[in-house]
């Protein structure tokens, strides 16, 4: 993204073996530029892989400290998993790269611009869920936007990728992107908490929701979260999660947990909102009344919610 | 190891030097005297020429750090990045320079990558831990008018960067050309910029940049907690005095 030219990644050659543990790769085709490093598609013995190569070794051999860190749990589906970590001779001169899990699928953004907007929250709670067990593992990501957030092709899951913002619980964080960035919002510091990934999940949702013209188009500056509140108000599809976006705006929430669990009630009200209709309709005489008194008690709820959400706003 | 303070200059700017001893010489300079400077270009719509490339590569070479070009939206995010990488840099040359006397001649690339990914996590602790003092410096020449802007947001958001770490860390910011000498100190050294400091109004408007000679007097603001306190009024914040909010503003953009 910036117009870089702090001495670029070395060119990888075609083939080339791990120095320590003597693995050999085979590179097909570059995927893609972070902050710290390139990433390239390689095949390891009939094995697709990705590989990331840095410039500095040690921005490299922080990323797999944390990537290490995160992955001690059986069942971690947070981020690729580590597979090898060594160094490679680039004429002459010794380059660390690591090997993790190759995962095939989009980015979020691309993926909710073909799919469309409904998988938005859906997205975001299984990211939730990812991001909650980064935080018991006592890190934040840091660093969340679309474009480090992968969608897996075959089984539709979410998975963070580019590691390089991951940051210990209590320290700065390490990498930001300004636009989903608490502090360039003056809605906090830059301090690693639950609270600033969960800020930057709720910018993201509502930067997934509302398209590229209509972001550009409501930010002004300096940016603050009004802003964000005002495009909550006139978006159809947001306005039902106010609450909880308002709540992660401000730091209410503890844990990434118990915000997943407020977008998933409002998930579930939306959800069951559409099918319920059609079924009222093929509904027999004997369940009208049901129906009607169900009816009643659910709008009495709708009106009461209502004026909460009035005054909360 | 002990707590280290790290120390840094931080150059912004849009264009060459064009007065005053090299600035890649005053980088030199500076590096001597355990002061990393990093560079970055901020570009609009024209760009830098290879010729202001080169010299912002080449001061940030000398001077032991880091540089980068990038639009003015993205300069926030960049002074935080460059400020921690050249941090990390540093510390990893301390601590490898403590390998080898342990080890013998074989530093860190030495090490199998197991161990030195051990030897990464320390250095970012020290680097999270350790004091950091960085002095900003404006280029406000002419053409830097649009960007300023920028530049002003960037400076206090470096601040809240600052701020969120665990070690201490101070600020300073500088703008060249000066009035009288070819450095104005802005702010004088804070712990935290509590607000976005009026950059636009009150600047030297000219074709002079002399960044070398503003790097040279950069320096001397490091040295100044060793000075007396009588020599330290030029750069202490004078908050007590009623009189001083004007001065202040002379200071301050």
């Amino acid at each position: 993204m910036t117009m870089s030219f702090k001495a670029a990644t070395p060119d990888l050659p075609k083939h080339f073996t791990g120095k320590w543990n003597k693995k050999s790769y085979h590179v097909l085709r570059e995927l893609g530029r972070g902050a710290n490093g390139t990433v390239y598609l390689v095949s390891q013995g009939g094995v697709q892989r990705a590989v990331k190569v840095g410039v500095e070794g040690i921005d490299i051999l922080m990323e797999v400290n944390v990537l290490k860190s995160t992955q001690q749990g059986r069942d971690s589906k947070v981020g690729p998993l580590l597979c090898d970590v060594d160094d490679l001779v680039v004429n002459g001169k010794a380059c660390t790269f690591y090997a993790m899990e190759y995962l095939q699928g989009l980015q979020l953004d691309e993926y909710i611009k073909q799919e469309g907007t409904d998988w938005v929250a859906v997205m975001m709670v299984q990211l939730l869920a990812r991001l909650d067990v980064l935080h018991q593992h006592g890190y934040i990501f840091g660093d969340l936007k679309p474009q480090n957030v992968m969608v897996t092709q075959t089984d539709k899951q979410v998975r963070l990728i580019d590691f390089g913002g991951v940051t210990k619980l209590g320290n700065a964080v390490r990498q930001f992107t300004e636009e989903y960035d608490r502090a360039f919002w003056h809605a906090g510091d830059r301090r690693a908490e639950v609270s600033y990934d969960l800020f930057s999940t709720a910018v993201m949702m509502v930067r997934l929701t509302v398209g590229t013209e209509t972001w550009k188009n409501s930010l002004g500056d300096p940016r603050h979260t009004i802003l964000l509140c005002d495009i909550i108000r006139k978006s159809d599809s947001l306005y039902p999660y106010r609450e909880p976006l308002l709540k992660a705006f401000h730091g209410k929430f503890a844990t990434a947990k118990e915000m997943r669990a407020e977008l998933l009630a409002v998930l579930r009200d939306s959800m069951g909102a559409k099918p319920q209709k059609k079924q009222k309709k093929a509904r027999t005489k004997g369940n009208v009344g049901a129906g009607i008194s169900g009816l009643f008690v659910a709008s009495l709820l709708l009106l009461a919610g209502t004026l909460y959400y009035a005054w909360f706003m | 190891m002990k707590e280290a303070t790290l120390r840094q200059i931080l150059v912004v700017t849009d264009g060459c030097s064009n007065s005053g001893m090299s600035p890649v010489a005053a980088a030199a300079l500076a590096r001597e005297q355990g002061i990393t400077v990093n560079v970055i270009g901020v570009i609009d719509k024209s760009e830098l020429g290879e010729k202001g490339e080169k010299e912002i590569r080449d001061i940030a070479e000398a001077g032991g750090g880091l540089c980068d070009i990038v639009f003015p939206q993205q300069l926030a995010q960049t002074v935080q990045m460059l400020t921690r990488k050249a941090m990390t840099r540093t510390i990893h040359q301390v601590v490898n320079k403590e390998l080898k006397e342990i080890l013998g001649d074989s530093g860190i690339e030495e090490l199998a990558p197991d161990k030195r990914v051990q030897v990464a996590g320390m250095v970012d602790e020290l680097g999270e831990k350790s004091s950091l003092n960085v002095v900003m410096l404006v280029d406000t020449s002419g053409s830097m008018k649009p960007k300023l802007s920028a530049v002003q947001q960037a400076i206090h958001d470096f601040s809240i960067s600052l701020h969120s770490r665990s070690g201490q860390s101070r600020m300073a910011v500088g703008s060249f050309p000066g009035k009288q000498k070819h450095l104005d100190i802005r702010i004088p050294w804070t712990e935290k910029v509590e607000q976005a400091h009026q950059i636009t109004s009150d600047l030297a408007m000219s074709g002079i940049t002399p960044t070398g000679p503003a790097i040279v007097e950069a320096i001397a603001l490091f040295e100044q907690d060793k000075l007396p306190r009588s020599l330290q009024e030029r750069y202490i914040d004078q908050d007590e005095e009623d009189d001083s909010n004007g001065m202040l503003r002379d200071h301050v953009f």
